[in-house]
């Protein structure tokens, strides 16, 4: 080409020789089952930082505060100390990162399509496809109210048609959810292959659709045909979440993480979580540097019965801090040995079947108040936690008892902001995490080492039930609205 | 019989009867014949001496001498793919006399350019030994691709970065191009400029030998250092805020007991550290040394060198070395065949630290508690600073310049090469071969009692290894033809280039080491490894007339056509036409033969140029690998990486541009006018997506900025008597606008609000700094009762603009404004020289008028929260109304990092550059040669408002302009040095 005066017309055609190109892939089954793993990695992305929106919120959790950095005042702590706004950095990662894993849930069901990949494999990679997309909308409407639905990738030859996509009443995109979640139900297969969708875990994410949306009825009779798939309690509450037990009986969908491979698949909850000061005196690492976010408050672990084994295996009580000579809790659920610094084995819990049977419970009481069926739920759930069986309780007693005891088990699981926002109007909403607030504030479970509280912290007004729809994305395209209040 | 400036006989000069298609050349005694008559005028032409033209009169031999030095109007200039004499061109052109810049502790040629040429800003941007500069002609063209010049060596176009191998002592002329009609001949990379560096080649006629030995120490001055607390001070600013909070919060007198034991008695503080002078090499050396031997006798001329940069930085361990060499053959094979071959190897070491941005070293250096030691008592490092009692952790930045290696080693070898016939009188056909390999390494060991932010030691000690290479080849096929027909001159040139570069490497990350003596990959117990490959091809045909009439009314047509492989499928391939015209007025009939007017030029050119500076593949989407685990088991993911554009193409600018150029005085002042308006379209810019799409951008091809402006350019020299003058000056008003841009009210961000936050909008300057405007300070709960709501405003903190009047100071963008304009409305330089009997003097100045930085810094060093030390200034804070102070509460952190106004400063500044003073002995008191020895000081004195070290900062530079986040400090330089000649 350097000397003649023509070259070959692949001179100027080059690609990365280390990437694969968008337009040659999405051709073989193992291809396709590349896209799925990569939803599923996406997957990873958005749990990794779900306590931020899921737990600290709330009355679960709060922050070991630290003075000497306050670096995260107006990012992860606004969510502590509900000072959210629509400027947060937080709120702009989690938005984009469902939308992101929405985009690839889409494309690749697109391409799927397109592809000549022989159609008998393709039920199984939509079921789960559209098993991530119900479950991402469901988490989507549930921060924001109103969302924008989009089930179809973008033609690259025409972006602009991203501008024409604008938010959808809520009840829009609980039929978006619906719709997903009852053909996953559909296509996907009982057995459980490790790490995938199965059935039983879109019924179960379907019910507990039904049961937000307070259709009871339809919650009853998707979560009953979980009971018929073959899953049980384990005996011990602390072995589901150990990674050696990982996946077991009790277990209908985690979301997986290994340290074996160099490759990134591990965890690291426990270094996020683990007190900012305990360097390995929790993660058995002594050169980690803990976040200490997410610890459990003093409410929390109050609130256990006397004797509920769960406690133990959830919250950590053993490290007292150095500075202040005080016990600083900690999430023990996901503190396990690991053979290599900051990287853990534990895996998510996602959906798991004591949910399924406190679901049940509470949809059946809700539909015809504390049946027998209702109670033998509940008191399974209560028995294994080594807790005397409840009975005789009023209907509204049984709603508060299932409520309490869906807050220990399921306890740091990320449950507790929409169950809070499920059970209770905006204006309760404010109102119960206003005295939740008020007594931390008087007894913070972590030294705040004399730093005064902000005069902007820990109010929380009825409109902070919904998240704000991020500013930057509102900047792109100024035609979405923004949630009343902010 | 023809001579050179040294009486010896020169051959190849090509005489030619003027008018006419006779001529001949000389031999290798200098001689020549041909037949002439009476009248008519011979024209005596040889490269690197002046044209001369000799009327015939009635001897019959005509000896002539012709002269170096080829100033003025006859001098050449290099241009794109040729030369042409001054007085001919009529394109914008700046051409740079490097002799003048012989003292001038350069380390890096882009240092060259500073202040020597009108409408090219060079910002030494940081103080690191080695470092390039930052290059702009004519403003910032570009939003999303680079908007660096492109800089050709010898002829090879080497890409956007002259990189810091090249020995700066090597280079003999610098031409930097700047109008459509001389760039477009470079296509889709002429449009940000181009850099035409040429290396020195023998002269002809002479042998010399010449050695050049300078040695120089480096100081940061005091007047340009940041005052920061001390330690008894920072005790006594902790104690005062901490009671402060409780008289505020709790409305009570504290009692003193109440106050953390580690601030309650500022007078027990024990040390008081000045951490910025811990981290200073005081009178760190600068060494060059240069010894080059010429041979330019005979046909083949030959030069080589051998160089030696010697540089220790300002700061600790930052040393820099640069060991070069360079052959520059070239001669005549034949009457017919001349070749020439320019070798170039260099090998530079250099330990490099983190040092630009607040978290990193020197920017560190300001906000550490200054109440710890270097040291422990012990003689061991203090390994956290900070890090209890509220005050934020750092690592110890003295240990970090001694115990972290950052190792980075370049090789470079460049070679350009040429064979020229020339054929039927008229034509000649040269075949250039360009080559170009780079190995670059780069390894980094972070040993594990290295403390992070806010993270103790120990720590896992981290190691990294990277090692690439980059072979970059081109080919160039050029056929010219030059002819005269009477009065009229034609050449004409075609041409043909190739060019590929590839990259390819691997690099190599380990942690968890047993000890930090072997810190090598396999010994951590965790590695892994990266490699690299990645590549771009281009093909052009270009072709360039010149044709002139009476040497009076001249024109200039280029046009090329390239195909690029950065672009997409769709658009591989682009047209840059240029045209220009000149128009000699000093040469019309009805022009006044005065005495004063020697020449004067009007000219105008118009043209086309692109910028292909977007990276290899942008135009692509691909696979991004998104693992996961299934049935505990790895296995792989993919997700998909971009937004993919397949029409993505280069950035287009059309410029203008209208000179004028005029000598006068005997060729003594010289004076160059200029105006251009360059407006690029088609963008190459990340244009926000919503999010639904899956991402938040896509590079598209969109938007339209102007830069225009006029640069003027005087020139003097003049001997009285036994004194020799010059001077020059340049100065340039460039304004940069955003014309359009994906809809009317589309704007880029870039940033964010707590600080290096610009915004790009349409109708305003590229990447104006945006901010809250601060109002003051609120000295009271009325006052802030009574002002727009800003939530969580206690007394003492500012009070800013409710920009949307909305009667709330949102927490973000929405209350916003421009607070400060990063470009400057007019730079200059200006060179003055002087020399009487053996002595010399040269004073460079350079300077920048009307323009912000916005010292982000402040916001760290002027957080009032008092995790960090604070600026001195800081005392005067705001304690009560009755103590309003000018600066903010220590009460709240809130609303005082923002990005604001209070932080965006004027940072004009005349800064006299360098200032040298010379004394030659002559050859004739010496037996061996001549010496000269000077004096040199660089960066001398600063004059200017401006608070930080150098107000020619910029941390990020691109549409993200004017940010002073500190780093590595600009020292002063003062140097001796011998340039001996045999």
């Amino acid at each position: 080409c350097f000397i003649q005066f023509s070259c070959n017309k692949d001179f100027l055609y080059k690609t990365d020789p280390t990437q694969i190109k968008t337009d040659d892939f999405y051709k073989t089954p193992a291809e396709l089952e590349q896209a799925v793993n990569g939803s599923y990695s996406q997957l990873q992305g958005i749990i990794n930082n779900q306590w931020t929106f899921n737990e600290l919120p709330t009355d679960n959790t709060t922050i070991d505060f630290n003075p000497d950095d306050r670096g995260q005042a107006d990012r992860i702590e606004a969510f502590e100390f509900y000072t959210v706004n629509q400027g947060s950095v937080n709120i702009e990662g989690l938005y984009n990162s469902y939308y992101s894993a929405i985009f690839n849930v889409n494309n690749t069901l697109q391409k799927m399509q397109q592809s000549e990949i022989p159609d008998s494999v393709k039920p199984a990679y939509e079921g789960q496809l559209k098993f991530l997309r119900g479950y991402y909308y469901f988490n989507l409407v549930q921060y924001f109210g109103d969302a924008v639905l989009i089930t179809e990738p973008i033609p690259t030859d025409n972006p602009s048609l991203a501008w024409d996509y604008l938010r959808k009443p809520v009840d829009s995109v609980y039929m978006q959810v619906e719709k997903d979640l009852k053909d996953a139900a559909a296509e996907l297969s009982p057995d459980p292959n490790i790490g995938k969708a199965t059935k039983g875990a879109a019924l179960t994410l379907l019910g507990k659709m039904y049961l937000t949306r307070k259709q009871y009825a339809e919650a009853v009779s998707t979560l009953k045909q979980v009971l018929s798939l073959g899953y049980s309690l384990v005996p011990s509450y602390a072995s589901i979440f150990d990674p050696k037990t990982e996946n077991g009986p009790e277990s209908i969908f985690e979301v997986q993480y290994d340290s074996k491979s160099d490759k990134g698949e591990w965890s690291t909850f426990i270094y996020t979580f683990a007190p900012r000061k305990s360097g390995g005196a929790v993660t058995r690492w002594d050169q980690s540097n803990p976040g200490g976010w997410n610890i459990p408050t003093n409410d929390m672990i109050n609130t256990y019965e006397a004797g509920d084994k769960r406690k133990a295996a959830s919250i950590g009580l053993d490290y007292t801090s150095p500075d202040t000579h005080k016990v600083v809790p900690y999430i023990k659920k996901y503190d396990h040995p690991h053979a290599i610094y900051n990287r853990t084995d534990d895996n998510w819990p996602l959906l798991r079947y004591a949910d399924v049977l406190l679901m049940l419970a509470e949809a059946i009481n809700e539909q015809s108040g504390p049946t027998t069926d209702a109670y033998t739920y509940l008191n399974q759930v209560r028995q294994r936690a080594g807790l005397k069986a409840v009975s005789g309780l009023s209907k509204d007693a049984f709603r508060e008892k299932v409520l309490h005891e869906r807050r220990v088990e399921l306890a740091f699981e990320n449950w507790r902001w929409f169950d809070l926002k499920r059970t209770k109007t905006p204006e309760e909403l404010a109102s119960f995490l206003n005295a939740y607030a008020a007594k931390e504030k008087a007894n913070p479970t972590a030294s705040r080492q004399g730093v005064p509280y902000s005069s902007s912290d820990y109010i929380f007004q009825p409109y902070e039930a919904l998240y704000p729809i991020p500013n930057s994305e509102r900047l792109v395209n100024d035609k979405l609205t923004q949630n009343e209040g902010y | 019989r023809i001579t050179g400036p040294d009486n010896q006989p020169v051959a190849g000069v090509t005489v030619m009867i003027s008018g006419t298609q006779n001529g001949t050349t000389s031999g290798v005694d200098g001689r020549y014949s041909l037949n002439a008559h009476a009248g008519d005028s011979l024209i005596f032409h040889a490269l690197g001496l002046q044209t001369q033209q000799v009327r015939v009169g009635a001897s019959p031999e005509i000896n002539i001498q012709l002269s170096s030095g080829s100033k003025g109007l006859n001098e050449v200039v290099v241009l794109g793919y040729g030369s042409q004499r001054r007085r001919d061109v009529t394109a914008a052109v700046s051409t740079i006399d490097v002799s003048k810049l012989r003292d001038v502790p350069a380390t890096n040629v882009s240092r060259l350019l500073e202040g020597q040429a009108p409408g090219i800003t060079v910002k030494q941007t940081t103080g690191a030994p080695g470092k390039e500069m930052q290059v702009r002609v004519r403003g910032l063209g570009s939003l999303g691709a680079g908007s660096t010049p492109l800089y050709v060596i010898d002829g090879f176009a080497v890409g956007n970065s002259i990189g810091q191998n090249l020995n700066p002592a090597d280079i003999a002329t610098i031409t930097v191009l700047k109008d459509a009609v001389s760039t477009a001949i470079y296509g889709a990379r002429g449009s940000n400029g181009v850099v035409l560096i040429t290396t020195k080649q023998a002269r002809s006629g002479e042998t010399n030998l010449n050695v050049t030995a300078n040695y120089g120490v480096q100081n940061v001055p005091d007047s340009r250092r940041t005052k920061v607390l001390n330690g008894r001070d920072f005790a006594e600013f902790k104690k005062e805020a901490f009671m402060d909070k409780i008289r505020y919060f709790e409305n009570r007198e504290p009692d003193l007991s109440e106050v953390p034991a580690d601030f309650r008695n500022p007078e027990d503080t024990k040390y008081n550290t000045d951490w910025m002078d811990e981290i200073l090499n005081r009178n760190a050396s600068f060494q060059n040394y240069n010894i080059t031997f010429s041979e330019g006798k005979g046909d083949v001329h030959s030069l080589i060198s051998v160089g030696y940069i010697d540089q220790q930085g300002a700061l600790l361990n930052t040393r820099y070395k640069n060991y070069s060499v360079r052959a520059n053959v070239e001669g005549k094979v034949n009457n017919f065949i001349n070749m020439g071959l320019n070798l170039y190897g260099a090998w530079s070491k250099q330990n490099t630290a983190t040092t630009e941005g607040r978290s990193a070293l020197v920017g560190s250096a300001l906000l550490l508690d200054p109440r710890e030691p270097v040291r422990n008592e012990d003689g061991s490092w203090n390994d956290y600073i900070g890090g209890h009692d509220g005050i934020f952790g750092f690592t110890n930045p003295v240990q970090a310049l001694e115990e972290i290696t950052r190792d980075r080693q370049i090789g470079d070898a460049l070679t350009t090469g040429y064979l020229e016939f020339s054929f039927l009188r008229d034509f000649k056909f040269k075949t250039t071969g360009n080559a170009r390999f780079i190995f670059d390494s780069y390894k980094q060991y972070i040993p594990s009692d290295i403390a992070g932010e806010n993270a103790p030691p120990p720590r896992d000690a981290t190691a990294s290894d990277d090692a690439h290479r980059i072979m970059n080849l081109s080919a160039d096929q050029l056929l010219t033809y030059a002819h005269d027909f009477g009065e009229h001159h034609l050449d004409a040139m075609v041409g043909f280039t190739a060019q590929e570069e590839m990259t390819r490497g691997v690099a190599g990350s380990a942690t968890t080491f047993p000890d930090d003596k072997t810190p090598y990959l396999q010994i951590g117990a965790i590695n892994s490894g990266v490699s690299a490959d990645s590549g771009w091809s281009m093909l052009a045909y270009f072709t360039r007339v010149n044709y002139s009439y009476k040497d009076r009314y001249l024109f200039t047509g280029t046009f090329r056509r390239e195909g690029s492989s950065r672009f997409g499928e769709l658009t591989k391939w682009g047209n840059f036409p240029a045209l220009s015209v000149g128009w000699r007025i000093s040469d019309e009939p009805f022009m006044p033969k005065t005495s004063w007017l020697d020449d004067l030029k009007l000219r105008g050119s118009w043209g086309v140029t692109g910028n292909n500076n977007i990276g290899n593949y942008s135009s692509l989407a691909f696979m991004n690998l998104n693992n996961y685990v299934i049935g505990d088991q790895f296995v792989y993911g993919r997700t998909v990486s971009a937004f993919a554009n397949p029409d993505l193409s280069w950035e287009t600018s059309d410029q203008l541009d209208i000179g004028l150029d005029l000598t006068v005085l005997d060729n003594t002042l010289t004076f160059t006018g200029e105006y251009y308006n360059k407006i690029t379209t088609d963008m190459l810019l990340p244009v926000p997506l919503p999010v639904v799409s899956g991402f938040t951008t896509m590079l598209d091809n969109i938007g339209k900025v102007r830069n225009r402006g006029f640069e003027f350019g005087l020139d003097y020299r003049k001997r009285i008597n036994a004194v020799n003058v010059w001077g020059n000056f340049n100065i340039a008003f460039n304004q940069n606008k955003v014309l359009a841009m994906r809809s009317e009210n589309d704007v880029i961000w870039n940033g964010t609000m707590y600080g290096d936050f610009n915004v790009s909008k349409v109708g305003r300057p590229i990447g104006m700094i945006y901010g809250f405007k601060n109002l003051g300070i609120f000295q009271n709960q009325k006052e802030i009762d009574e002002s727009p709501t800003q939530d969580g405003a206690i007394p003492g903190v500012y009070k800013y603009y409710d920009a949307n009047g909305d009667g709330v100071i949102s927490y973000d963008q929405t209350d916003m404004v421009e607070i400060g304009n990063p470009w400057p409305k007019f730079t200059w330089g200006l060179n003055l020289g002087g020399s009487y009997q053996n002595i010399d003097l040269s004073v460079l100045l350079t300077g920048a008028q009307d323009y912000d930085v916005f010292r982000q810094i402040e916001s760290s060093t002027l957080n009032m929260d008092g995790v960090f030390n604070v600026l001195e200034v800081a005392k005067q804070r705001w304690r009560s109304e009755d103590q309003p102070g000018i600066y903010p509460t220590t009460n709240t952190w809130k609303w005082e990092r923002e990005s604001n106004s209070r932080y965006v400063y004027d940072a004009s500044h005349a800064w006299v550059k360098n200032i040298s003073i010379g004394y030659t002995l002559q050859k004739s008191k010496l037996k061996f040669g001549s010496v000269r020895l000077y004096l040199s000081g660089d960066n001398l004195f600063l004059i200017t408002k401006y608070p930080g070290n150098n107000p020619d900062v910029d941390n990020n530079g691109g549409i993200n302009p004017g940010l002073d986040d500190e780093a590595y400090p600009v020292p002063r330089t003062f140097s001796i040095g011998a340039n001996v000649t045999f």
